[in-house]
């Protein structure tokens, strides 16, 4: 069954980094509409609306213009997968609290390879997310927590938590061995990023922590392992 | 800085400055003094132009008059004049060989004869109206009565009398001495040895006391004549069987003139007539001759003060003023003294005073110079002022006029009081106002001071931008206030700038960085590998290098606003410690590590992940500073106001200049080496210590043997801890 390429809309306002992305995505076969502002890239998504964004957060002199967008997007198709382009750690809190659907990000200066497979990635989750049924072959179940790889989708105690690429990866990693630490350095492979630190790492796991204490207020699941990483306690 | 040293200069200086300015008040009260002082002068001045020039009226009405003082030989040389002074008692004096109804000025004896030797006697004479008194005291070592059998009166104790009868012959007249009783006077033959007849007018009695005899006569001037002399004897017989004259003790020695018979100088009635006619109200009149004896007075000064009694308050504030006024004299005095470098002189008793003013007031009028002179008599002050007589171009005596000034120095006393009670109150508010006002002017210099020094923290952040006392002020402080807090608000621009630029030269290089890593990609997958990829790889850890400088850098730059928005939880610790120790064992193979912990759990209220941040860089720190085969000592104190981490190594000690700087950020002491250290850890244990409320230092090991750093933080409150176990 011979599908069409898919559209991945491009915002960028730097005109040399905008046409790599373009040349390494049209590279791994997919159709390209790039956008150097938020003004061109809405009367773009109303002409062709993409099956996946990858938004630059600071466009020209507007500063949360990525933000916006992906707002707008959303609003029409709320599971249109995104990935941002950040240059910021704050940034990270920021894109946590929008609880999107599948999205993730990529800090700056940002690897093209990353960028495709996270393209790739995204698109798959998201085909099997609306097509599979409620429970897929490959979820695995720890305890209350139960990881879907394909899908990138975690339920805690029967119930959904939206995470973000990065943070599921990570939440892999520590429940793989549970009761056993799991180092900085393994994290921070998990996150599959040039540019982390320690700190990233915190941002993290703090930001998966509030996602399950919402769910539940007395999970206690994550715990930190002073000195060497993190720790996974069902 | 220089504007906070030129602020403290400033405050000294206006201090003094405007405390010495009232001080220079203290001069008003000063002349209030000095300004009634000399208007007092002023007028005792012309009290006693007003006195002399009444002398002068007296005196000129006397001038000219030759016989004035004819009834004494003036001017006779090699006598004595005997004085007789007015008996002032109300009665007649009784004759009755006591003189205790004499007044005791009239009492001062005059002594003859060899002193206290057989035959002396000692003599006072008084008047009273017409009469003269004579008290004798007579030492006698053997009383020889007169034998009634015997005519003649010449053996036998008695006083005699020789003087010039009116009609110029001699008179004689004997006295005979009797035991204690009346005494019989006779008129004598030329040679003293018969009575030619009794004589009346002459009274006395005879009391005989232990020494010999004590006698008191009377005798009426008329007797005496014009000339009013006389002189009077004792003759003397020892031998109550041969009855010879022994000896005669005289008032005048025999070889003298007849007519210089020893003298007596009275109050003259005429003189006193005459003075009566000129009497001056609150006026002591005296008419002195040239022996400088009174020859008459009248009037008296009045020794109660005339003048109305002020209120009390003004009384006692008089009396203080006047204590004030005394005490500025005699600082002027002693000052004086000391200049001119003049002895201090003994203080003369106010009766010395008296009598030296009264002789000098007398030698200058008698000496033909006019004079007035200030003195203290008997509490009250007076003015001595002396004019001479003058008859036939020489002086014969002299009118001294006396008058108390107490009056005018009451006056001048209450006018100084007045006035500088006025000055010295307006001097007191005056000088109230200045003090509220330096102190105003002090207390806003150093609050601008104390807020433009908490406008900057130890490190030389800005804590504000603008200061907030006094900037409505109008006046140069607050010109000061403003320029210092515009100064501030420009210098957090500039800070501001400074903060944020590793912020945004991150965002500035990060995008050519990724345009640079992408490019490199596409580069890398266009040329497919082959002879480039070497520099193609170079070029990447080139970039990745960048990109974690920069990324360092704003972390750095941003850690205080993100730890500012952190949240912090109630964590024990000890555990957290404990945990981080035993990983370090493992992450760090080779490195010893040593645990002091308390043994209990110790709560604080922090954020676990910076706290461990913080560990992070003590413990990176460490392990680059220790001697290789040392272990790393971690201890955990916690005291009732607080916990410490110690954490100690063995090693190379802390440089003394980078003391107070190793906890600023881009300060490290290592040497560079492979991995890039940008001097950032001490300063991120500071931050994260400080904005849990704590402190970081570094100290040399006792021993010197390595360092230690030690962070102070805040226990958790009671209520907010856990309960243990």
């Amino acid at each position: 069954m011979a599908t069409m390429p898919k559209r991945i809309a491009i915002v960028e306002d730097d005109p040399d980094q905008r046409s790599n992305y373009i040349d390494a995505i049209v590279a791994k076969g997919y159709e390209v509409d790039a956008y150097a502002s938020r003004q061109s890239a809405l009367d773009g998504f109303l002409a062709h609306m993409p099956d996946l964004a990858v938004l630059d957060i600071i466009l020209g002199d507007e500063v949360d213009a990525g933000f916006e967008l992906c707002r707008d997007l959303i609003a029409r198709n709320p599971n249109l997968p995104v990935i941002f382009l950040t240059e910021r750690i704050n940034e990270i809190d920021k894109i946590s609290g929008l609880r999107l659907g599948a999205w993730d990000y990529l800090p700056k200066p940002i690897s093209l390879d990353y960028l495709a497979e996270r393209i790739s990635s995204l698109l798959r989750i998201n085909e099997v997310r609306t097509s599979t049924t409620e429970k897929s072959a490959s979820a695995k179940q720890v305890g209350n927590l139960i990881l879907d790889q394909e899908a990138l989708l975690v339920s805690w105690r029967g119930q959904r938590i939206d995470l973000s690429g990065t943070e599921f990866r990570m939440l892999a990693k520590l429940v793989r061995a549970p009761g056993h630490a799991v180092s900085y350095e393994t994290l921070m492979n998990a996150t599959m990023q040039s540019l982390v630190t320690n700190n990233t790492i915190n941002t993290h796991m703090r930001n998966i922590r509030k996602k399950f204490e919402k769910v539940d207020p007395d999970f206690s699941c994550v715990k930190s392992e002073y000195g060497f990483g993190y720790r996974w306690s069902p | 800085m220089r504007v906070l040293s030129r602020i403290r200069g400033l405050r000294l200086g206006t201090k003094l400055m405007l405390l010495g300015v009232p001080l220079t008040l203290l001069f008003v009260p000063w002349v209030s003094y000095l300004l009634p002082n000399k208007m007092a002068q002023l007028s005792v001045q012309m009290q006693s132009n007003q006195q002399r020039l009444i002398a002068e009226r007296i005196a000129i009405s006397f001038n000219r008059h030759d016989d004035l003082f004819a009834d004494l030989p003036v001017g006779a040389s090699g006598y004595e004049a005997l004085l007789a002074r007015p008996i002032q008692s109300r009665t007649p004096a009784r004759l009755d060989g006591w003189p205790s109804d004499w007044d005791v000025q009239a009492l001062q004896p005059n002594e003859f004869g060899p002193k206290d030797g057989d035959g002396s006697f000692a003599l006072s004479l008084g008047t009273r109206g017409t009469t003269l008194y004579a008290y004798l005291e007579i030492v006698d070592d053997a009383r020889v009565y007169r034998d009634p059998e015997l005519l003649r009166l010449d053996n036998a104790d008695q006083a005699r009398i020789e003087f010039i009868q009116p009609d110029d012959e001699d008179g004689r007249i004997a006295i005979a001495l009797s035991a204690s009783g009346d005494t019989i006077a006779y008129r004598m033959d030329e040679d003293w040895r018969f009575a030619e007849a009794p004589e009346s007018s002459v009274q006395g009695f005879v009391r005989e006391i232990a020494t010999g005899y004590a006698v008191e006569l009377s005798l009426p001037f008329s007797l005496l004549g014009s000339r009013r002399s006389f002189g009077l004897s004792f003759v003397d017989v020892d031998d109550p069987d041969a009855r010879a004259v022994r000896a005669i003790t005289q008032t005048l020695p025999k070889s003298e003139a007849k007519e210089s018979f020893n003298l007596v100088a009275f109050r003259d009635p005429d003189l006193l007539k005459d003075l009566e006619r000129l009497r001056y109200s609150d006026m002591h009149l005296r008419i002195i001759d040239a022996q400088q004896r009174i020859r008459a007075e009248t009037g008296s000064y009045r020794t109660v003060s005339r003048a109305h009694s002020a209120p009390s308050w003004q009384t006692s504030a008089l009396g203080y003023l006047t204590t004030v006024g005394n005490w500025f004299a005699a600082i002027r005095d002693t000052t004086r003294r000391w200049l001119t470098g003049q002895p201090r002189t003994d203080r003369e008793t106010a009766e010395a005073a008296q009598q030296r003013i009264e002789r000098e007031v007398m030698a200058s009028a008698l000496s033909g110079e006019p004079v007035a002179l200030r003195r203290h008599v008997g509490g009250v002050e007076t003015i001595l002022a002396g004019h001479p007589i003058i008859s036939q171009g020489t002086v014969i005596g002299m009118i001294a006029v006396e008058r108390n000034i107490k009056d005018i120095l009451s006056f001048q006393r209450e006018i100084i009081g007045q006035i500088a009670l006025v000055s010295l109150s307006s001097f007191l508010v005056v000088l109230l106002c200045l003090l509220a006002f330096a102190g105003r002017l002090t207390w806003r210099i150093s609050s601008l001071r104390r807020e433009a020094a908490a406008a900057i923290d130890h490190y030389g952040r800005l804590r504000t931008d603008t200061l907030s006392s006094g900037m409505a002020a109008a006046d140069e402080i607050g010109d000061l206030g403003r320029s210092i807090s515009n100064m501030l608000a420009r210098l957090d621009q500039h800070h501001t700038f400074l903060r944020r630029m590793p912020r945004t030269l991150r965002h500035e290089i990060n995008n050519p960085l990724n345009t640079l890593t992408t490019s490199l990609e596409r580069l890398a997958q266009e040329s497919d590998g082959g002879r480039d990829s070497k520099y193609l790889e170079s070029a990447k850890r080139g970039v990745l290098r960048i990109g974690t400088i920069v990324q360092s850098l704003a972390d750095a730059a941003n850690l205080e606003e993100s730890l500012a928005t952190e949240e912090l939880e109630v964590v024990d610790i000890e555990a957290l410690i404990d945990s981080y120790i035993s990983n370090c064992r493992a992450t760090h193979q080779g490195t010893r590590f040593v645990f002091h912990g308390t043994g209990a759990p110790v709560y604080g209220k922090i954020a676990d992940y910076r706290i461990e941040q913080m560990l992070d860089k003590l413990i990176d720190n460490a392990v680059d500073f220790h001697r290789p085969g040392s272990p790393i000592t971690v201890r955990l104190d916690a005291h009732r106001d607080g916990l410490r981490i110690i954490v100690a190594n063995r090693g190379p000690m802390l440089p003394a200049e980078a003391d107070g700087s190793l906890f600023e950020s881009m300060v490290s002491r290592r040497v560079p080496g492979k991995k890039p250290h940008f001097g950032l850890g001490l300063y991120v244990v500071r931050v994260i210590a400080e904005q849990h409320g704590g402190s970081v230092q570094a100290l040399n090991l006792v021993d010197g043997s390595g360092v230690a750093v030690i962070v102070r933080l805040p226990l958790a409150s009671a209520e907010t801890a856990p309960a243990a176990g």
